[in-house]
């Protein structure tokens, strides 16, 4: 082990399929050579909850709840340099098709409407999280430092991302690592 | 013609050479310049919407787009400058932010998408305008087609297509503002539309997923497709085809810009009925056994067809044919005996007249005046009526229709007249609209070939005499067979009434070629008489692709191959001789035509 001190990493999941994460743990036989050079503290992952104060934060998802807002301030505010990982972080993408409709067609939709549901009732208790009016990407909301498109973004990709990140540079984007095609 | 005046660009340092009235981007094209671009196509006319291939001319305070602006002499042009790419990174912030361009599940994901691309060319990582959301519906009413608003960007591709290459205008864009859209017919959908023709050559021209097509979407990505060229044998128009395919299915067909026929058109008949459209196939051998047809390997059905031929006397046997079949059958079949190819009536005197020259389209696009007599080009031949359409409404010929049906060219008609109740007057008028046509065209199809449509034929031929010598119109003898000018050139009988050709000579062995017709060649039993002389034959030996009426009265069904599973060539209105490819490998046990009957010879 380098005595030079471990870059902090904080990974949080908003509203988004989780499949950003599994995209990242597709690095696979590269994730060993990323946790040489970075802690990963509070994260889906490590299913740590607690944000501590960390160098990197990194964001999947869009802004859909009150609780999805509350982690990415509380984040931004833990963290120097904050990542948007793929397309509903940065653009709702997905989620946010539901700006197309009332919010509580939606919940009815969700909730009462469904196919497979028999008696439905829309959740009343405090405890569940407001859903916001519209979904919304994280730069909505607070200053994002760097972006990894994609959806998911693929492993390569955070790969490149994340090198240039701990090498001090800010990613640079061109057709060749945007399409991914 | 004065040749156009030479010009010198210097465009981002290079000198360029180009002819005055030509745009800047077609100058930096032709030099080897790529400027990005969204609202632009090479066949339609410039509309300058998407400022994608905004420039910046040296010494001009602003920036232009080099769609839309003629080069002048001398001019210097910068194309990638920095400003330049900051704006173009604005443009298409804005584009994504308007409206809801959800890659994910978009038909055009990866890599078909124009909006997509330029994305990535322009390294759009994030956008930095508040996304707006809004609420558009999809339009999927139209029976191929579909419009997903939602993936609009208001380039008009769509609209000019639809007025430049069908003619039509079904589409135009209404409302202003953020509520600016593509429209069908004043606010329409494309299944209530009066004026869509399901050409689909908006589809084709549409950058990004707003308009698609419905049994193509999410069926795989045209970039990974294999793509082949053939040529359309729906009618004899002859359009040329780009067929995408993958694992074996027809992904999507599109027009081929590269023929010298259609110039990258299609009617619907071409672009969607002949993979969109569910039709029973065919699949294998079948032999009537015990009054039911049995599936039989294609050793037992040529010998049973064989056998049944072998027991008739020559003049008991007859081959009757579709006019889809290509050049390459000819041979084959004139060994067969007596042979016939049943056409639409009056046909059979339409391709002795044999009018045709490898130019009809291009006199077509250049005429000054069209006459339309006996023919329905909306209905039979798509492409042509496009043709008509846009040389009257886009290049101001005058149109003279005579016809026994209404059909849409009426309602651009100058004038449009029933053969059956013409009017003496109507000779002055007809003579009038006329009078200063120097590029008359005359487009004349079966119904012309009628005596009524010979009188009228007679009226236009003395109206032309009475004007200058040398401006006879050019005659366009429109067919509805596919192949069937091809066919009867070659000596097969062109056969109007089954019925008669039938009974002239009783037969035991009938061997129906019905090739790939929609129909399964059906359509023979709605004459009159032609079942009850069918059920009289010994044996009726049915060489389809579909299953019909037809089969259901077979002692043989042979399975044959479809459009896009056989080559050979077909000869269209024009004389032209097109190549057929074969796109796919014949579904089931099916076999060219080509292929069944050089088989029965052997």
């Amino acid at each position: 082990m380098s005595d030079k001190p471990k870059i902090k990493v904080a990974t949080v999941w908003l509203g988004g399929c989780s499949g950003c994460h599994m995209s990242f743990l597709d690095l696979d036989e590269r994730l060993v050579e990323l946790v040489k050079l970075v802690d990963i503290t509070a994260s889906p992952i490590t299913d740590v909850k607690e944000i501590p104060n960390v160098d990197v934060g990194i964001v999947e998802g869009a802004v859909c709840n009150e609780e999805n807002e509350h982690v990415l301030r509380t984040l931004r505010s833990h963290c120097k340099v904050l990542v948007a990982l793929g397309d509903c972080a940065i653009t709702g993408n997905i989620p946010a098709l539901r700006n197309q409709f009332k919010l509580e067609d939606v919940v009815a939709r969700g909730f009462v409407e469904t196919e497979s549901t028999q008696i439905g009732e829309i959740p009343g208790n405090s405890v569940v999280p407001k859903l916001l009016k519209k979904v919304r990407p994280i730069q909505e909301f607070v200053k994002v430092d760097a972006h990894i498109p994609g959806c998911p973004p693929e492993a390569d990709t955070i790969w490149y991302a994340l090198t240039e990140l701990l090498a001090g540079r800010k990613p640079q984007w061109t057709e060749k690592n945007l399409c991914y095609d | 013609m004065i040749a156009p005046k030479q010009i010198t660009l210097i465009i981002d340092g290079r000198r360029c050479a180009g002819q005055e009235g030509q745009t800047i981007l077609q100058i930096a094209q032709a030099n080897g310049i790529d400027i990005p671009t969204l609202c632009y196509l090479k066949h339609l006319s410039p509309w300058g919407g998407c400022r994608m291939c905004i420039v910046e001319i040296v010494g001009s305070p602003k920036v232009v787009p080099a769609c839309s602006t003629p080069a002048k002499d001398g001019e210097q042009v910068n194309t990638h400058s920095d400003y330049l790419k900051k704006l173009r990174r604005h443009t298409l912030e804005l584009l994504f932010s308007e409206r809801n361009h959800i890659c994910p599940f978009c038909v055009m994901n990866k890599g078909d998408c124009e909006l997509q691309l330029q994305g990535y060319r322009h390294g759009i990582e994030a956008i930095r305008f508040p996304y707006l959301y809004p609420a558009w519906p999809v339009d999927v009413s139209g029976q191929y087609l579909g419009l997903d608003h939602n993936r609009c960007i208001l380039c008009t591709r769509c609209v000019r297509t639809c007025e430049e290459m069908e003619g039509v205008h079904a589409l135009d864009i209404s409302h202003r503002g953020g509520k600016n859209h593509v429209v069908v017919d004043l606010g329409a959908t494309f299944g209530t539309s009066d004026t869509c023709t399901s050409c689909g050559a908006c589809v084709a021209a549409c950058p990004t997923g707003a308009l698609f097509d419905k049994a193509a979407a999410f069926r795989g990505k045209l970039g990974a497709c294999q793509t082949v060229r053939t040529t359309c044998a729906e009618c004899p128009v002859g359009c040329g085809l780009l067929v995408y395919t993958k694992e074996n299915r027809i992904v999507e067909v599109f027009g081929d810009f590269d023929s010298p026929v259609s110039r990258g058109h299609l009617c619907v008949r071409g672009r969607y009925e002949t993979w969109a459209e569910p039709r029973r196939r065919i699949l294998q051998p079948m032999l009537r056994r015990h009054e039911e047809l049995e599936p039989a390997t294609w050793d037992e059905a040529l010998a049973a067809v064989r056998q049944a031929a072998k027991k008739a006397r020559p003049a008991q046997k007859a081959v009757l044919v579709s006019p889809r079949l290509n050049n390459e059958t000819v041979a084959a079949l004139k060994k067969f005996g007596r042979i016939g190819v049943f056409v639409a009536r009056n046909e059979a005197a339409l391709c002795a007249e044999g009018n045709h020259s490898a130019d009809s389209m291009a006199k077509l696009h250049d005429a000054d005046a069209i006459i339309v007599l006996g023919a329905q080009p909306s209905s039979a031949q798509g492409v042509v009526a496009a043709k008509i359409r846009t040389t009257v409404r886009l290049r101001g010929a005058k149109l003279l229709v005579f016809h026994t049906r209404k059909s849409d060219l009426d309602q651009y008609a100058d004038i449009c007249a029933n053969v059956v109740s013409l009017e003496h007057k109507l000779w002055d008028q007809v003579a009038d609209v006329l009078r200063d046509a120097k590029r008359p065209v005359l487009v004349y199809g079966p119904e012309a070939m009628t005596p009524i449509g010979v009188s009228v034929l007679e009226r236009l031929v003395k109206i032309f005499e009475a004007k200058a010598a040398g401006l006879a119109p050019a005659l366009i003898a429109l067919p509805t067979g596919p192949n069937s000018l091809a066919l009867a050139a070659g000596g097969i009988e062109p056969v109007e009434e089954v019925g008669p050709w039938l009974d002239a000579k009783p037969l035991k062995f009938l061997h129906i070629v019905a090739s790939d017709e929609p129909d399964g060649g059906a359509r023979l039993l709605d004459e009159k008489y032609v079942r009850a002389l069918l059920e009289e034959i010994d044996c009726v030996v049915v060489q389809a692709a579909y299953q019909s009426r037809l089969t259901d009265l077979a002692k043989v069904v042979l399975p044959a191959a479809i459009w896009c599973e056989r080559q050979g060539t077909i000869t269209n209105f024009e004389g032209r001789e097109l190549p057929l490819r074969a796109v796919l490998p014949p579904r089931g046990e099916a076999r060219p035509d080509q292929e069944i009957l050089e088989a029965l010879l052997v």
